[in-house]
């Protein structure tokens, strides 16, 4: 295969709608092209001009699967500005809130998205018939998700109780404690699953991007810090000053709008894997162990085991989690989860979550009255979309010079892309 | 899909192959929540799909879309000439068009751009990328074709969208209900948000998700869509009765009604 233009139109089993072109000539690659032909949706021009309370409800829509981290992300930066203090429970609650959409994504990523790639089939159905107790168990984590968000959210996507200090609903402690038991039985399941993931055979290559996430002092963090770190170049900033880290940056071929570390230009991964390099030392007791056990340790560079690391990331939601509704039961958070009260003020923040895909900011500028004056929004897939693109063109590189089939080609590129979870209406938002 | 087809066969043992309906489901600019708000019935999931012959779905397989096809699922929005001819080859091939959510109905979040529409490309993009097809201002499905069914909501309720899907498979012409929420605050007995002088557009939004953000503490946002026996002008009159802003009401109807054409002329 010296010479060989390959064209993945609509690559399927990602959400949102993508092409992928690779021109090999000569045994070179020499074009190599993620075009992201989502129709723009114009967020950033709908939030401006909206009240503060109803930005919640417009930027959620950007993306089903994490509607919780776009709510709390938007509630973060309104917080800032406002300086409003959310109680350690309502705290809690939110944490509790968007890994219920971790739970959500991960699994859905993983068995319905992910998991036909390696098992041969063009779809997760087949498994009704090949593992039906794997599908059941695997849909099994998906409800769990869905009912951890419906309780605490009110619906399973679209957030409905967060708002700005607080919930407007609170679950009793008894389902609190029945959410727990749950979460618990389905731990064994999941560990299970790290093994099954690790087994899978992946080409052996190391992302030269860099990699980021956010960071915290002792915790594994996803909505508690205002920190991110480039893992590479060993800078850790803080969100309000994001435009001095990250550079925004259009292509023809594609309608996201493309990021790179501001100083080095280097294109960056941000995901599962890219927290669990950061924090790998926090995870919860039972994620780290089935980690060290899948060879998951850091600095792990190979972008397909971000799907090991979404399974790890899951054990860990699940053991964390049900260690919180147990705390929240008992009542060991200080404060209350109703809204505290506050005054709108005019100012400008960037609220910042580890959403299931990887880092999520939202730069707000709101004036006296509380309307939205100004507003950008960087999404996990547009950060990653660079990185993809570097990684398909070296992946290509290594399976070209292995003289590989065409068919083989297009299945590893389809994988390596999978494997970043990318959404990409999302990423053009 | 193959396994669909053998499920189909196990569940409906009496009905031919080629009786089996053949479903498509299309995305077009949405979040792709009520996509996903299918797959989350779970526990009915395989049972669903086992009373037809999924087709295309191309958020969970790779399979590429038929030609042929009885019922098409179209979620999202209108936002470029692509999808507005791709809806218009789907309305010439299909027996039966299902909207889901209130993208595809109302034209919903996507739909508030398609006020002062623009002016908006500049402010997201210096030059609007060409990837992302021929822009036009959104617009909701059935502004452009006739539509058989509608399950509205953001996102859709899932067990909605199987009582729906049941009618349109097994046939039932009973509508929507076309009532207000109103009526569903004081069955439920949370009380008014307009008493705590706040806005809610259960005033004048359709009924039928049974007041599910009121239960919650949270004013109706309007997200099934503006009711046809909606009186806009004794609501807004309502509106000033209780010392609101009549100007924020229209501002909040926006969020889910922007291109409703009982809207229009107010500016």
């Amino acid at each position: 295969m010296t010479n060989t233009a390959l064209h993945i139109d609509h690559l399927a089993r990602i959400e949102g709608h993508g092409n992928i072109h690779v021109v090999v000539k000569d045994g070179v690659v020499e074009t190599v092209e993620m075009n992201v032909v989502e129709p723009a949706r114009l967020f950033e021009s709908m939030v401006c001009g909206r009240d503060y309370t109803e930005v919640t409800y417009i930027s959620s829509r950007i993306c089903g699967i994490c509607s919780a981290s776009h709510v709390v992300t938007d509630l973060r930066a309104i917080e800032k500005i406002f300086d409003v203090r959310p109680t350690e429970r309502t705290k809690a609650i939110r944490e509790l809130l968007v890994y219920g959409s971790y739970l959500q994504n991960h699994a859905t990523h993983l068995f319905v998205l992910a998991a036909p790639d390696y098992l041969g089939t063009p779809d997760v159905f087949p498994l009704a018939e090949l593992d039906p107790e794997l599908l059941n168990s695997a849909l099994g984590i998906k409800a769990l998700g869905n009912e951890l968000c419906t309780r605490v959210g009110g619906r399973s996507i679209h957030p409905i109780t967060a708002v700005v200090g607080g919930f407007t609903n609170e679950i009793s402690a008894e389902e609190y404690l029945e959410l727990a038991n749950k979460m618990e039985e389905m731990l064994p399941f999941m560990v299970k699953t790290v093994d099954l993931f690790n087994s899978f055979p992946v080409p052996d290559m190391k992302s030269e991007g860099d990699l980021l996430a956010m960071v915290e002092d002792g915790y594994y963090p996803i909505i508690t810090s205002d920190n991110a770190r480039f893992l590479h170049a060993g800078e850790t900033f803080d969100v309000d000053d994001i435009h001095d880290y990250i550079e925004e940056y259009l292509v023809d071929h594609s309608a996201a709008l493309l990021a790179r570390v501001k100083k080095t230009s280097s294109p960056y991964m941000t995901s599962a894997l890219a927290r669990v390099n950061a924090s790998w030392k926090h995870l919860s007791s039972s994620a780290k162990v089935v980690a060290a056990k899948a060879g998951l340790r850091p600095p792990e560079l190979n972008p397909f085991k971000n799907n090991v690391a979404q399974a790890v990331e899951l054990v860990d939601a699940l053991e964390r989690c049900a260690g919180i509704c147990r705390k929240l039961a008992d009542g060991e958070y200080e404060g209350s989860s109703a809204p505290i009260a506050y005054e709108v003020k005019a100012g400008r923040a960037v609220g910042y979550t580890e959403a299931p895909r990887g880092a999520l900011f939202h730069d707000l500028t709101i004036d006296e009255a509380g309307k939205v004056v100004e507003a950008s929004i960087l999404t996990p897939t547009a950060q990653n979309v660079a990185n993809i693109e570097a990684d398909i063109r070296q992946l290509a590189e290594k399976l070209v010079g292995e003289g590989v089939s065409e068919d083989k080609l297009k299945l590893e590129v389809e994988k390596l892309v999978r494997s970043y979870d990318p959404c990409l209406s999302c990423s053009v938002h | 899909m193959g396994a669909t087809n053998s499920a189909a066969a196990a569940t409906c043992e009496a009905v031919p192959q080629s009786q089996i309906p053949r479903v498509v489901v299309i995305g077009l600019a949405s979040c792709f929540g009520c996509q996903l708000q299918i797959t989350n019935n779970e526990k009915h999931l395989l049972d669903v799909l086992g009373q037809f012959d999924l087709n295309y779905w191309q958020l969970v397989s790779s399979t590429p879309m038929p030609d042929d096809f009885d019922v098409a699922i179209i979620e999202g929005a209108i936002v470029n000439e692509e999808s507005l001819k791709l809806v218009e080859e789907i309305r010439e091939k299909a027996k039966i068009v299902i909207t889901i959510g209130a993208c595809a109905n109302t034209a919903g979040i996507p739909g508030i751009a398609a006020k002062h529409y623009d002016s908006r490309s500049e402010y997201v993009y210096d030059d609007f990328p060409a990837a992302g097809g021929k822009a036009i201002s959104p617009r909701s499905v059935p502004s452009v074709i006739d539509v058989d069914y509608r399950v509205p909501c953001c996102p859709i309720d899932p067990f909605e969208f199987l009582e729906v899907l049941g009618k349109a498979l097994y046939g039932s012409n009973r509508p929507l209900t076309e009532k207000t929420m109103c009526g569903d605050c004081k069955r439920n007995e949370t009380g008014c948000f307009y008493q705590q002088q706040k806005l809610c557009l259960g005033l004048v939004t359709r009924a039928g998700c049974g007041a599910r953000c009121v239960n919650l503490g949270r004013a109706c946002n309007g997200c099934r869509g503006l009711s046809p026996e909606a009186n806009l002008e004794s609501a807004r009159e309502a509106v000033v009765r209780y010392g609101l802003n009549v100007e924020d009401f229209d501002s909040a109807l926006e969020l889910f009604n922007q291109t409703n054409p009982a809207l229009q002329g107010k500016e």
